[in-house]
This record gives structure tokens, sequence and C-alpha cells, in this order.
């Protein structure tokens, strides 16, 4: 069977590449390597400098209660990120300089506690750009806490009170029938897997459609394509190649897939279940299959891979739905607009395995999204097929919308 | 034996091929002829089976169907290789496509043959253009095929490589191999071909045995050489259609008697020379053109 010498070819070249194996185990090192260094960093305050600020204490009692807070605060880091000068007096007779010492760059910013601080609750931010909302947080905790301590004082409140008065909620999780409460860990985790799901569909589909993109330009610009098609049927050559690159696809996502059953092993988190792995592999290879089909048919109509980019961005552009949108199928995932677009298929795979990793589909979704997508690859590879055959020989040439319309009508 | 018969192919209202009709024997080698954009490699691609003609048939040895691939080699006139990878795996590759038996020991003696047996494990970008095109050359003959077609050949090639290849073109004939040679070098074919069709536009100007088609043009021009360059300009040859070249002047006798033309032109002025013109393929073919055309 020349297909499977095809697709056998095409798989054994990629596979063996340092690309493929940079970009498959790279991509998880990186990836983990970033979310290592930003939480040192994050921890070690690493890179970050304390910004200075200045007070204005209209209330002579705040800016020093609120400078003692914040070094208590931050007492254990040797990076503080917010220092604060505060100055008792009126904004009135104290803003030229303050102004001033912002612009010379000596301060970040300042700001002013008014006269009226206890009945208003509101403080100013002068500053020559905007000022890091993490400031105005900090800044908003300690002096609503310092204002709470100034009232009990005032209506002599008994600390028992404001114990009793203020305290946080905690919320216990169960899943329905059990007994056992869920662990934050596994919250995390029921957000995060939809996403990966729909991530590692997204790079799989996606880059099999560019290796296939890049093969068909390969052979065409290098004329290899006519020596294979006076050798084998453009049905063998088209289909072997959908066929291997397809089998990379499949490969990488084996991979991670593996390394996700290993990790959740690991922590004793439950991401991929038996039947989401099968799911996975369905709506994987249909929506390649979808994919494929635009790829091959538009290598076959450029001579360049940059005519063939700027022609495939349109698709780029579909790839940036299910990626803007996976929060509002984690959230709302029986909402209209998501069971919508689940119908949609060139975003069905996408938006489905969110639901699936959710739990919130019925198996009458999944099976008729799984019939339409089938109905849509059949038809995509039928018409792809077709412009494959009447373009890939035709060098040199500009060929319009409407063209393509009449070869695939014919 | 290949017959092309009236085969025909159209892109956007323009023929590339009109009418196209040809017989291609075995054991013969066949130059297709022309000009670029003669429609010589649209003819190929639809001998190739690469392209369907909009009408026409051809043939091979009596039916329709085109012959399994093994039997079938192609040279495009580009590259037509990979550029990534091992001159041993281009190989491996085509040959398992072609299902070629014994292919690991005939890639070895092809590749020796042609000197390339310490390069099969380089990448094909890294061969030369000439090496480039040896390797085409193997991956075309590799699986013994009984159709050979061959889109300029020699392009690239040293002349001690050209030898080696003209003499398993030999070889390949005496075998019975139906063989096709596309060039637009005329003087290539002229020493290479047993037959040749001559196309232009699309349409065929002539075809048959080569031998025959420069006998039958050679004796109607003479090549007149004076003493003197400036009788090229002599009255007397007004009466006739020539073509100045270098210090001598072709004349075109047509149907008079070439001795009483002779006689004519030794009575009007002294000669260097004066012989019957031997006209190469290019002459014929311009010829040839020329005459459609006008």
């Amino acid at each position: 069977m020349s297909l499977l010498q095809i697709a056998w070819f095409e798989y054994r070249r990629r596979i063996r590449s340092k690309w493929f194996i940079i970009g498959t185990f790279g991509m998880p090192i990186l990836i983990m390597g970033i979310s290592l260094v930003t939480g040192f960093m994050a921890d070690a305050s690493a890179g970050l400098e304390t910004k200075q600020y200045g007070l204005i204490d209209e209330t002579s009692y705040f800016g020093k209660k609120l400078s003692q807070a914040l070094d208590l605060r931050y007492a254990d880091e040797e990076t503080p990120p917010l220092d604060i000068a505060v100055a008792e007096g009126e904004f009135s007779e104290l803003r030229n300089q303050y102004d001033m010492l912002v612009t010379d760059n000596f301060l970040d910013a300042y700001f002013v506690i008014p006269a009226d601080f206890r009945s208003t609750a509101q403080i100013r931010n002068y500053s020559r750009t905007s000022t890091n909302i993490h400031v105005y947080e900090v800044l908003e905790t300690e002096l609503k806490d310092l204002l709470i301590e100034d009232k009990t004082q005032q209506f002599q409140l008994s600390p028992e009170v404001i114990e009793a008065l203020f305290f946080d909620i905690d919320v216990t999780h169960y899943d329905v029938g059990a007994t056992e409460k869920r662990e934050q860990d596994e919250l995390i985790a029921d957000y995060i897997a939809p996403f990966i799901f729909m991530f590692l569909l997204l790079i799989g589909i996606f880059t099999g459609g560019q290796l296939l993109l890049r093969a068909v330009l390969e052979e065409r610009s290098s004329r290899v394509i006519e020596v294979l098609l006076s050798t084998v049927s453009y049905n063998d050559l088209m289909g072997g190649k959908i066929l291997g690159l397809g089998l990379l696809g499949l490969t990488q996502s084996a991979i991670y897939l593996t390394l996700g059953v290993v990790a959740g092993h690991y922590y004793d988190l439950s991401l991929i279940t038996p039947i989401i792995g099968l799911l996975y592999f369905a709506y994987f290879i249909l929506g390649y299959l979808l994919y494929a089909g635009i790829y091959i048919g538009v290598g076959a109509l450029f001579d360049s891979e940059q005519e063939a980019q700027q022609a495939i961005q349109i698709i780029t552009f579909i790839a940036i739905i299910p990626a803007l949108l996976w929060t509002l199928v984690i959230e709302n995932p029986n909402s209209t607009l998501v069971n919508v677009l689940c119908y949609f298929p060139p975003v069905t795979p996408f938006f489905m395995m969110i639901k699936i990793a959710v739990g919130e589909t019925t198996v009458f979704q999944v099976m008729s999204t799984l019939i339409i997508l089938t109905i849509s690859v059949y038809g995509g590879i039928r018409a792809s097929a077709k412009v494959f055959r009447t373009g890939i020989l035709l060098y040199g040439k500009r060929v319009n919308l409407t063209e393509i319309m009449r070869w695939i009508k014919a | 034996m290949i017959e092309i018969g009236h085969i025909s192919k159209e892109y956007d209202g323009i023929k590339a091929v009109d009418d196209l009709s040809v017989n291609i024997h075995p054991g013969r080698i066949c130059g297709f002829l022309g000009p670029n954009g003669a429609g010589k490699t649209t003819a190929i691609r639809m001998l190739m089976n690469i392209i369907h003609p909009d009408s026409g048939l051809i043939k091979f040895d009596g039916a329709v169907t085109r012959p399994p691939s093994n039997q079938v080699g192609y040279l495009p006139e580009e590259r037509g290789l990979y550029q990534k990878i091992s001159v041993q795996e281009t190989l491996e590759y085509f040959a398992a496509l072609r299902k070629v038996k014994n292919a690991q020991r005939k890639i070895k003696l092809n590749l020796y043959r042609f000197d390339l047996g310490e390069r099969s494990n380089s990448k094909v970008n890294e061969l030369s253009k000439g090496n480039q095109q040896k390797l085409q050359f193997i991956n075309t003959i590799l699986h013994d095929p009984q159709y050979v077609v061959l889109d300029e050949p020699f392009s690239g090639l040293d002349p001690v490589n050209q030898l080696i290849l003209k003499e398993i073109l030999e070889e390949m004939k005496l075998a019975g191999k139906t063989i096709i040679f596309s060039s637009h070098q005329m003087d290539q074919v002229e020493k290479i071909c047993d037959d040749v069709a001559l196309i232009n536009q699309g349409k065929l100007i002539t075809s048959g045995k080569l031998s025959e088609i420069l006998k039958s043009q050679a004796n109607e021009r003479l090549q007149v050489t004076p003493l003197d360059e400036i009788n090229l300009k002599h009255t007397y040859f007004d009466g006739y259609q020539t073509e100045v070249r270098g210090s001598s002047i072709f004349l075109e006798t047509g149907s008079l008697s070439r001795q009483k033309v002779i006689a004519e032109i030794n009575a009007l002025f002294e000669l260097k020379s004066v012989r019957v013109a031997d006209p190469g393929l290019e002459d014929i073919f311009i010829r040839l053109v020329k005459g459609i055309q006008a």
C-alpha cells in the first residue's frame, strides 16, 4: 500500500527530527521551568525594587500607624515592595513640595490621608504614571484595619466583639454522595485540567496542520511532487501525508497524556479517566482531519510559505476563539453560546473537550457532535482533494476563490 | 510501444498541447524537441498520468490503462528530490513505493556506478548540482522500468558523467526499453536520439526517424563562401532566400538544379568554397517553424 508507505515515511522522518524531540519534550520542560522560575522569583521577590511613596497625613494619626503596620507586614522581607515616608501637615501647604519630589523621581507617587478620613474612609493618590494596583490593595487593607481599630476605641467595643464581628467564611467541598471533602489541589485541577485538554488539542491539531502545509510546499517547490505523482495516485499521496503527520500528533498527545496520568498519580489527582482519554483521541482525530484538509488544500495553491501562511491566517483566528472563551465554558458550560459553539465544527473539538473535562455534557451531545464532525471531515477532505489535485501543479498562477469553488463543484 | 493519439490540453483558454500524436517505439530513444513553453512538459505530464488530457488517448503496448508505477521511470526537469534527507533514504523511499526487489543491492550498485558510493549518508542538499542530477537519474532507473521519460537529463552533468549516462541509455535501448528524451538542446538530441518529435506552441511540427528528417532536409541548401566577402551582398543572391553567417552565405535552392546554381556563382566571382549545407536539427526546426508561421 503506497498510502501506508508514504505515511510511514512522513512519520519516521519527522519523529526523528531534533525539532520534534525539542518541541515535544522541550515545551513541558519550558512551561514547568517558567512556572518554577516565576514562583521562585515571586517567593524571593527577586528582581523587585522597593517603591518609594510619600504620605501627607492631615489626621496626624493614621500615617504613623500605617507606617508601623507596613513595617510589621514586611518584617521578613529583604526587599519590601513599598516604603512610605510620612509627613504630618496640610496638603495645601505641602503639595508643591511633593509634586516636585515626584517630578524629580525622588518619589514614585504620594498619598494624602485627608482630615475627614475617619468619616469618609477615602484617601487620595497623586502620581505621574499609574500606581501599582497591589499598592492600593495593601493600603486599603491596612487602613481599613486601622479604621476598624479606631472605631472600636471610639465605640468602646471589646476585642471579643471585634473577633465575633470580623471573620472569614470557609467553604468545604464534597462530591455529590461523597463523605470525604475535596482538597484544594483537586479543585484547582478541576479548573486547570479542561484548559490543558483544550491546549493539547490546539497544539496537536495546528502543529499537524502546519507540518502538512510545509510538507506540501516542500514537495511542490522542489518538484518532488512530479516524481511522486508519476509513482503513486493523488489520493494515496494526500492520504499518506495526512495519516503520517496525524500519527505524529497522536504520538505527541499520547506522550502528554501519559505524563498527565503519571503526574496525576503522583499528586493523587484523577486528571484523566479512560473515557476522557478515549474521547480526547476521537476529537483529536476528527479535528485534525478537518484542519488537515484545509492546510493541505492551501499548501497546494501557493508557491512560497510566506504566501501560504498569509492565506492560512484566518484559520489561526479560529484557533483564538477557544483560547479566549475557555473560562466561559468552564464557568457556564451549559450556556446557549457554549452549546451553539459546540456544534460549530471548526471549534467543536476544543469546546467539547472542555465540557467533557468539567463533566457538563450528555451522551447525546457527544454523539451528535462526533457525527457532525465526521460529516464535516468527509466533506472537507473531498473538497480539499479536488483542490489538491487541480492546484498542486499550477505553478506561478494566482488562484481566486471563485476558481477554487469551481474546482470543488466540478 | 507508446501511442500518443490526438491529445490536447487547455489551460485558461490557452492550448498547451494541441492535437499531438506521436508513436514511441521500444528499443529506440525518442526526442521531444521544442523551445521553452512548446508544450513538452505538459505532454510528458499527461504521459506520466500526472494530468489528464482534455481529449485524446495514450496507449502503452496497446492498453489504455497506465502501466504500474514500477514500470515507469520519470526524471523531471527541475530537481525533484527531498533536500533534507540522505541519499540512501531518498532511494530507499522511492524503491519502496515502486516495490523494488533487492533494493539495497541495486542502490549500492548504482551509487558506485555513478561515483556516489561514499556519499550515501550525505544529505541531498550537501551534494553538488551535478551529483544531485546523478542521484535523480539513479532514482529514475533503479527499478529497471520499461518506460523511461527523461526531461533535460544532462543538465548540470560534467562530460564524464554525461558519457556514463549515455552508456546507460544505450544499454537500456538495447534491452528494449521505450525511452523519451525531452530537451531544448538540439545537439544533445542529435547525438542520442533515434527518433524525434518537433513540437512548437503545443503542436507537432514533424516526427519520425532522426536520420530521415535530417536527410529529407539536407539537399536544399548551399553554403557559399566567396573569396572576397563583398560578394556576400552580390545582387545574384537577391533572387533567393538567404542567410549570412560569418563569411558564408546559405542559399535555399528550392527546386532548382544545384549544379546549375553552382556553375552560375562560379562564373560570377571567385570562391573559397561551395558545398551542400548539412543542416543541423536546430536549422531544420527553425526552418519548419518559420514555414508554418509563413
